[in-house]
């Protein structure tokens, strides 16, 4: 029977003449045009397509009927959504709360647990399981088992403190417009915090061992190491961990979809369901895409400053 | 790069912009081999028995016209409506479709031109002269004849007469004074007076749109409801605003805010309340989840105007279907008084179709819902069907909004007629 014998891999050496060749300068751009031609066509029909569709849609008066003409509207949807939208104001600021919460709540959780879970304990790949599995769920199931949760009859949250003889502290806990959104914002943290916390447990894997080591060797404490030693190191997670959120959080829909459409009377709506229900449920689809891009705008103007200070200070 | 690379990446290419490019197809009106195929749209049934109903519908009908084919394509209600919007005049969409009545749904589809009016078929198969005029008036509100009526619904106070025997009250009540009084009687014996599931917003709605017919009475009532008149500075909707909030303060479900119909109905049918606002559809539903029906009676909202609170569904042609003639021939049997006499009680409870007999199979509740509508001076329609889509979100924001405590009753109005003057297109 034949052996097949394989060489060994061995790290090539580096050398002059084995470094890779920059491209020249005026290579065909055509040559490549080929190989990013898909790619183009999908990022232009699903990307940009539907955006600059959007900007023109939020310029114009439609009910989205396609036998109802559009009429050119110029600023009036803007104006409309300032000035005599009632539900506007709310959603913006139930976005911001959202966001803020978001920032602080989910991402510190999710670096704690990173922390305790980065070290040898019992049952540790099981517990970081446990606390990841939420963000693979549906968010859609997770708000139907949410509600279930609230629910003001017989869900786990009120029927707990009943037994507990904590009665005076029962809610309505998605009834109530003083508290809907924040009860929504528990499971968004439940659901979330997994896949942060999996981000800085990767993070926590590039800390050079040998400087926590010498750290410690020196003679510095526990908090010292994380705050000069760990922290830095987790910066390009930070970054990461930190634009995700912004962007999720102002995408939140299904959510609050599953467990309060925005409701009691507007009291957790927010601007992506309410560019939504704009559209598709008023048929006010120049109001609803004005909406979109007000929330595009705000998107961009909490990520992309952001993402230029990080990449400024990472080529210090 | 080599020529057989580019070549290949060229071919892939090309090979994904065809398929990026496909064609929408064609759903509606087919015509092969002399058969006409028509579409029809529904919403999709929960109840077997209608399901089983329209295929058996569907084949008496194609048995006395092999030449046409009926292709019914049920879709959940969201899905129903944007299907008929983003097919509107389009080759696409259907040749019949299924929409309430009321100016705010069907009225939308009719405005924005997708219905066929029908005024040609009416006369033809004299139509005017087979449907009840209460119910007919929907169709005739914009001018022509829009749909062909198919239900009629109507909504009453659901009650467990042993709930009302425990808190003293001997007689269902006829009057808002009564039904107030009996409400605190029930609240007084320790039983929750009525069940909201105030998470669906238009459940809660009934409750205030029984109270504005009741307080404005049946003409004003009408004027508010067609914003023919001002919203702002009427006594009698400040007053249904103030009634409103002291129901929910007093006399709803704790947590209603929060929860489902659905629920509420679970909650009612196992006996927890006294009252529920449901259409004729709840009678099934009762009976399916066990309730005593000897047990269970209805009484009309005591509004005061004579009128019952209802809303029709109908059956409408589009004005795209190239086979409209076939799609009326359809229409004429499937509300024919055989066709609606013998599925009597599946769909509806109360007849469209003045010639129509039948046994209700659901007696007696039904039976005497229909005694009831056959009694009534007609029909006050539910608001979310009358006002366009966005004034009735602003209604139900502002409806939440008092029973919460967010908004004033006194205040309400003039909030919700601000909304319909700036919202005019």
């Amino acid at each position: 029977m034949a052996t097949v014998s394989t060489a060994p891999t061995t790290s090539r050496p580096t050398h002059p003449s084995h470094r890779p060749r920059t491209p020249r300068r005026g290579l065909p751009v055509l040559g490549a045009l080929p190989f990013l031609a898909p790619a183009l066509a999908l990022y232009g029909i699903f990307l940009l397509f539907p955006i600059v569709s959007a900007i023109y849609l939020s310029f114009v008066r439609w009910n989205g009927f396609p036998t109802v003409p559009q009429i050119w509207a110029g600023l009036a949807n803007y104006q409309d959504i300032f000035t005599n939208d009632t539900v506007f104001h709310t959603a913006l600021r139930n976005s911001v709360i959202w966001v803020v919460l978001s920032l602080v709540v989910p991402t510190v959780l999710a670096l704690l647990l990173a922390l305790a879970l980065n070290n040898r304990l019992l049952g540790r790949n099981l517990l970081r399981s446990a606390f990841y599995i939420p963000a693979v769920l549906a968010s859609i199931a997770v708000a139907t088992m949410w509600t279930w949760i609230y629910n003001p009859n017989s869900g786990l949250v009120n029927s707990t403190l009943t037994s507990l003889g904590l009665s005076s502290w029962i809610q309505d806990w998605l009834g109530d417009p003083q508290i809907a959104l924040y009860s929504v914002f528990v499971a968004f943290v439940w659901q979330t915090t997994g896949f942060s916390m999996v981000l800085f447990l990767a993070g926590l894997q590039t800390v050079p061992a040998d400087l926590v080591e010498a750290a410690k060797l020196d003679g510095a404490s526990a908090w010292q190491t994380f705050r000069n030693v760990t922290l830095p190191a987790l910066r390009p997670t930070f970054t990461v961990v930190l634009v995700l959120t912004v962007i999720s959080s102002l995408k939140v829909f299904d959510l609050i979809v599953g467990m309060t459409n925005g409701g009691p009377a507007q009291s957790s709506q927010v601007l992506a369901l309410w560019s939504y229900s704009q559209s598709f449920i008023n048929h006010n689809f120049g109001g609803g895409n004005a909406l979109a891009v007000v929330l595009l705008v705000i998107t961009l103007a909490l990520v992309l400053p952001y993402l230029m200070w990080t990449l400024k200070e990472d080529e210090r | 790069m080599n020529i057989p690379s580019k070549a290949a990446a060229l071919a892939a290419s090309a090979l994904l912009l065809t398929a990026c490019s496909g064609r929408v197809q064609d759903n509606t009106s087919a015509t092969s081999g002399g058969q006409v195929k028509l579409s029809w749209w529904m919403v999709t049934q929960n109840a077997d028995t209608a399901n089983a109903a329209f295929k058996s519908i569907i084949g008496d009908f194609e048995k006395q016209n092999p030449n046409i084919k009926v292709d019914l394509q049920y879709r959940a209600v969201d899905a129903h409506k944007d299907a008929l919007r983003t097919t509107a005049g389009s080759s696409s969409g259907p040749d019949i479709y299924y929409n309430w009545a009321g100016p705010g749904l069907g009225g939308e589809l009719v405005k924005s031109g997708v219905s066929l009016d029908l005024s040609k078929y009416y006369e033809q198969y004299k139509w005017a002269d087979r449907f009840n005029p209460s119910t007919l008036a929907a169709y005739k509100q914009y001018g022509g004849y829009h749909g062909v009526p198919w239900t009629q619904r109507t909504e009453v106070v659901y009650y467990h007469k042993d709930q009302f025997a425990k808190a003293g009250i001997s007689a269902p009540p006829t009057t808002y004074q009564e039904w107030a009084t009996a409400a605190q009687k029930l609240k007084d014996a320790g039983l929750t007076p009525i069940t909201m599931g105030g998470k669906d917003n238009w459940h809660v709605m009934r409750l205030l749109d029984t109270f504005i017919e009741t307080n404005c009475g049946a003409e004003l009532g009408d004027k508010l409801n067609t914003r023919a008149t001002s919203w702002a500075g009427q006594p009698c909707v400040d007053k249904s605003f103030e009634q409103l909030k002291q129901w929910s303060g007093n006399y709803f479900n704790k947590g209603f805010a929060g929860l489902p119909v659905a629920e509420a109905g679970a909650m009612f049918h196992s006996g927890k309340s006294a009252m529920q606002l449901e259409g004729d559809w709840f009678t099934q539903q009762n009976i399916d989840a066990g309730d005593d029906q000897n047990n269970v009676g209805v009484f009309p909202m005591p509004t005061g105007t004579d009128r019952l609170y209802g809303f029709s569904e109908g059956m409408y042609i589009s004005k795209s279907s190239k086979h409209p003639d076939e799609a009326a021939k359809f229409l004429d049997f499937f509300t024919s008084a055989a066709v609606e006499g013998k599925y009597l009680g599946v769909f509806s409870s109360v007849p469209v179709n003045k010639e129509t007999k039948g046994e209700n199979p659901l007696a007696p509740i039904n039976t005497q819902i229909a005694e009831l509508t056959g009694k009534a001076k007609g029909f006050f329609l539910n608001n979310d069907q009358n006002f366009s889509t966005d004034v009735t979100t602003e209604y139900w924001r502002i409806q939440n909004g008092v029973t919460s405590g967010s908004i004033a009753p006194k205040e309400a109005g003039a909030l919700l007629q601000k909304f319909i003057d700036t919202h005019k297109d």
